[in-house]
């Protein structure tokens, strides 16, 4: 993206860089009925692009489109300035879909075998895999003896095979416990430091954390492109429920059983949690009241 | 990691997937291996010719049943967004069809030697002698309806296995796909019997002219395969 305005892309003033990926008012859905809808964009600087959106936003159905699965029936992709066709796709995109997208019938280790036949790997690339992943021991295990973290460790292990300029990554971190999920964001993040790393979430927080820039998609449509940081839901409130009754929180608003306050972003919550624990208020639970993603899309 | 290689075709598949489908498809086979022992049993110790003339009619019927693990593997696939996975790495949407179609047929020698072998073992056992009429009957009609059933299953799996929602259980694509495929043998064993009622004597006319409508069916499907699964039908549900 270097120094121009994101998403910034008609007309293609300046030539793509090779790791680079664009697409430019393109169409593309599913037996007729069309899901995405003049969708543009161009990226050519390393980083995570998170790529947000409610369920049926058309998420999965823009990574399949860039990932070379569905065909655009308007506009076009390209892949460091080439239109995307299945050898680029190959050459220079890693797709992880939503799906565990695990073959039944082999066992784990034979299993990983399998993608890294698909992809031009080794075997010693598969150990290596399994060692970074910290699956070594499931080797022998069958997909339906596996635990729905351990499968999106199989899963999410074929990214890793061989290196690729593009990661496409469909809501790796969906349905896991926190400590798998922040571990999957660690290896995504020391990946994005030389790769463009497009993620798709439904989690605005998730977003901010490793996020550097952010393509909103609603209803089809690619409705922002913009710097994480520039990313701001109208209102930010979190509720706090306390162990026992007290008059400390007077400039607090009531919802229900909840403590309202309302702050500038998450970045807030620690310090004012900090703060009521100074003041010798016991927390027993704290929430979001807000979805901020709502306001992104109203 | 290691650098991307230079660009090569995506690999063949199909010996991984012969070998997901014999592991999925185990029971069916068994079940398939099961019946025939009886059948062989009942035929080898009934008076006459029997198992010269019932064994080679037969024998489709379970054969067939041995495919089903290739287009279990395929229900799998589709479902569990693997098929996805493969097309944006190079594979062509017909590719995974064929892959899967050659699997079966694969799956069909494997299953058809061993229901022939433990057949005619049995028989020979029970004290009787191969006649030039049974391996005429086995190789005329058994394997090639064996191989057009299992083909035309396996097609008919594939087609109603995307047109459907992902279902599983006994009113599935799956679950009902393996009376599709002994479909043709039934309706050649009714005709094959009605002829003999009626004392028609040109039998194997009636049987060649069953296996080749099969086998036309069979190219039909296959021609049409495009036009029929466009590649969005492989993918998962979003």
């Amino acid at each position: 993206m270097g120094d121009a305005e994101p998403g910034n892309l008609v007309g293609y003033p300046a030539p793509l860089r090779r790791g680079s990926i664009s697409c430019r008012s393109v169409n593309a859905g599913y037996l007729g009925t069309t899901v995405l809808h003049d969708v543009s964009f161009r990226i050519d600087e390393p980083g995570i692009y998170v790529v947000l959106g409610r369920n049926g936003a058309g998420k999965t159905t823009l990574f399949r489109t860039l990932a070379g699965i569905l065909s655009p029936t308007q506009g076009e992709v390209f892949i460091g300035g080439e239109p995307l066709d299945h050898q680029t796709s190959r050459d220079h995109v890693h797709f992880l879909s939503h799906m565990d997208g695990i073959p039944d019938g082999l066992p784990v280790r034979e299993a990983l075998e399998f993608y890294a036949a698909v992809e031009g790997a080794s075997s010693a690339d598969v150990d290596r895999v399994m060692d970074l992943l910290g699956i070594g021991k499931l080797g022998g295990s069958y997909l339906s003896q596996l635990s729905a973290g351990q499968k999106k460790r199989v899963s999410i292990a074929r990214i890793f095979f061989q290196e690729r300029e593009i990661y496409l990554l469909d809501e790796p971190t969906a349905n896991l416990d926190p400590q798998l999920a922040r571990e999957i964001r660690t290896l995504v993040l020391a990946l994005s430091r030389e790769k463009i790393v497009l993620y798709s979430s439904h989690n605005l927080f998730e977003a901010r954390e490793i996020g550097r820039f952010v393509l909103v998609i609603n209803e089809g449509r690619l409705v922002r492109f913009d710097r994480i940081e520039n990313l701001r839901g109208a209102r930010y409130a979190v509720g706090i429920r306390v162990l026992e009754p007290t008059d400390a929180l007077s400039d607090f608003s009531h919802e229900g059983d909840y403590f309202v306050k309302t702050l500038a972003g998450p970045e807030e919550v620690p310090p004012l949690i900090r703060e009521l624990e100074a003041r010798g208020i016991k927390i027993r639970e704290v929430r979001e009241m807000d979805n901020p993603l709502e306001d992104l899309f109203a | 990691m290691r650098n991307p290689s230079v660009s090569t075709g995506p690999p063949s598949l199909l010996w991984t997937t012969f070998r997901r489908s014999l592991t999925i498809g185990r029971t069916y086979i068994v079940v398939g291996i099961v019946y025939v022992l009886v059948l062989s049993v009942a035929l080898s110790l009934s008076p006459g010719s029997s198992f010269d003339s019932a064994f080679p009619i037969f024998l489709p019927i379970f054969g067939v049943l041995g495919s089903m693990g290739s287009l279990m593997v395929f229900s799998n696939d589709r479902t569990k967004g693997v098929f996805e996975y493969l097309i944006a790495y190079g594979f062509s949407p017909r590719g995974l069809f064929i892959n899967v179609l050659l699997a079966s047929l694969l799956i069909e020698t494997v299953t058809l030697a061993l229901l022939v072998g433990i057949g005619l073992a049995i028989f020979v056992a029970s004290g009787h002698a191969i006649s030039l009429p049974l391996l005429t009957a086995l190789s005329v009609y058994s394997v090639p309806m064996s191989y057009a059933s299992s083909a035309f299953a396996s097609l008919m799996g594939m087609i109603w296995t995307s047109l459907a929602k992902p279902w599983t259980g006994l009113s599935s694509p799956i679950g009902l796909v393996p009376f599709v495929g002994i479909a043709p043998s039934l309706l050649t064993l009714a005709l094959v019997a009605f002829l003999a009622i009626q004392g028609f004597a040109n039998v194997d006319l009636v049987v060649g002219a069953v296996v080749l409508g099969v086998l036309t069916l069979v190219v039909a499907l296959l021609s049409e395969l495009d036009r029929l699964l466009p590649r969005e039908r492989l993918l998962s549900p979003v």
